[in-house]
């Protein structure tokens, strides 16, 4: 029985990151959850995890970080977020993936990984928070940042589990 | 879905070439970030945003403004508490609310974090998201990273349509959204994992047409649209080299 992994060509790896970062705009832009108290959260952060867990580190931290900045340059009045969010959540999905792919299919590092993934995204926007609002603003986006990322981290592992299960090929897809 | 912000112009910010405007927007980062008085960035803040209204229209200054005045809101409140310096302006039972310096950097805050969002604006509002690619690739984007961004743009749509019909399937079916909304993995599980089937579906097919359009060939690309060249091109980088210039003035001056 041949066990080796089947070689992911270029025009896979464009295709998978194109794809994945359609979804992480999508999740990002179109979707916004009611929270029991006030606001709104997007979902951006489910399609980062998912990727990460499913595809590997590098397509997350390239459809990850593109997507969320399309997502951002399309909203227009925070089009200048774009480029923070290109790094901020290209490092998340990378150290989600990195984590994650130590022992495969592992779901304590895939949780250690979603969370030190929502740990650097939060601090990565209070960091740039504080030189473009200040501390005080950039303060108060921490929780609300902290939510996504841990229902992006619990939804992306059981989405991911899911589609796994539902769609067996995908698995032969990490690069 | 609409996927653009852009909106279509005949104004003088449509009319400039992309590629200036992309290095210009790096001169308005730079402006507001370079060490100078309150007032010379309330000047530069007053005319990003008058250049707005002047070619776009003063009807478009207000999207913007919707969004941001949260934001606004909270710099306003919550800056001058971590600023303890200058002279006490606003005290309440002994302690001291508002200083000169928070107020003076509440100021600054407040003016770097609007100008640089009308330019962002001004820039998104005014370029098509293609034309983007094409200067990206003009820069120096390597073709495989324009190529991604430029299938990503096209297959937007289609997903955020295929999002809502699969919403509107499980509402159909089981009413589970409007009556649970709280449980956010009861009900938005099953919709995301149709969702993501679809979308990775869509790979290895993706995949084999860009195989059979030749992708990894050596030969130079081809491209339908092009940017302009030559004097219209140097008439544009002309103008907006003077517009940085008057945004540059005050990193040369020891304030």
């Amino acid at each position: 029985m041949i066990d080796e992994k089947p070689a992911v060509s270029p025009a896979f790896r464009i295709a998978s990151i194109a794809i994945l970062a359609a979804v992480t705009t999508v999740l990002t832009r179109v979707v916004q959850i009611p929270l029991p108290a006030r606001g709104y959260i997007n979902l951006g952060d489910v399609a980062i995890v998912f990727t990460a867990l499913t595809l590997g580190p590098f397509s997350a931290a390239l459809a990850g970080g593109l997507g969320t900045a399309l997502a951002d340059l399309l909203s227009g009045p925070y089009a200048f977020w774009a480029p923070i969010s290109l790094v901020v959540h290209g490092l998340q999905g990378l150290l989600i993936g990195l984590i994650a792919q130590m022992r495969p299919n592992n779901i304590v590092l895939q949780i250690a990984g979603g969370i030190v993934g929502m740990i650097v995204m939060a601090g990565g926007y209070l960091l740039a928070g504080v030189f473009l609002e200040g501390a005080g603003p950039a303060l108060t986006e921490v929780p609300g940042n902290l939510i996504q990322g841990g229902v992006g981290v619990v939804l992306g592992i059981l989405v991911g589990a899911a589609v796994s299960r539902a769609y067996p090929p995908v698995r032969q897809w990490k690069w | 879905m609409i996927v653009e912000f852009f909106r279509p112009g005949n104004s003088l910010l449509h009319r400039l070439d992309p590629r200036p405007k992309l290095l210009f927007l790096v001169v308005v980062l730079i402006a507001f970030f370079v060490p100078s008085t309150t007032w010379v960035l309330l000047l530069f803040t007053a005319a990003i945003v008058a250049v707005v209204a002047f070619f776009l229209g003063p009807a478009q200054l207000l999207p913007p403004l919707k969004s941001l005045w949260p934001i606004l809101l909270l710099i306003f409140l919550l800056t001058p508490p971590f600023h303890f310096g200058g002279q006490p302006i606003i005290r309440i039972l002994g302690a001291t609310l508002v200083t000169s310096e928070g107020l003076d950097t509440t100021l600054v805050m407040l003016l770097r974090f609007i100008g640089i969002t009308f330019g962002f604006f001004a820039v998104v509002r005014t370029v098509a998201l293609d034309d983007m690619v094409l200067s990206l690739r003009w820069f120096g984007l390597p073709y495989a990273a324009c190529l991604v961004m430029t299938i990503t743009l096209r297959t937007i749509p289609s997903l955020g349509a295929a999002w809502h019909n699969v919403m509107d399937a499980h509402r159909l079916r089981s009413g589970l959204v409007e009556s649970r909304r709280r449980r956010i993995v009861e009900t938005y599980l099953p919709v995301l994992t149709s969702v993501l089937i679809e979308a990775v579906k869509g790979i290895p097919v993706l995949a084999m047409a860009l195989e059979s359009r030749g992708f990894g060939r050596r030969n130079p690309r081809t491209s339908y649209a092009e940017l302009k060249r030559g004097r219209a091109l140097a008439a544009d980088m002309l103008v907006l080299a003077a517009a940085s210039a008057a945004l540059l003035w005050p990193a040369f001056i020891r304030w």
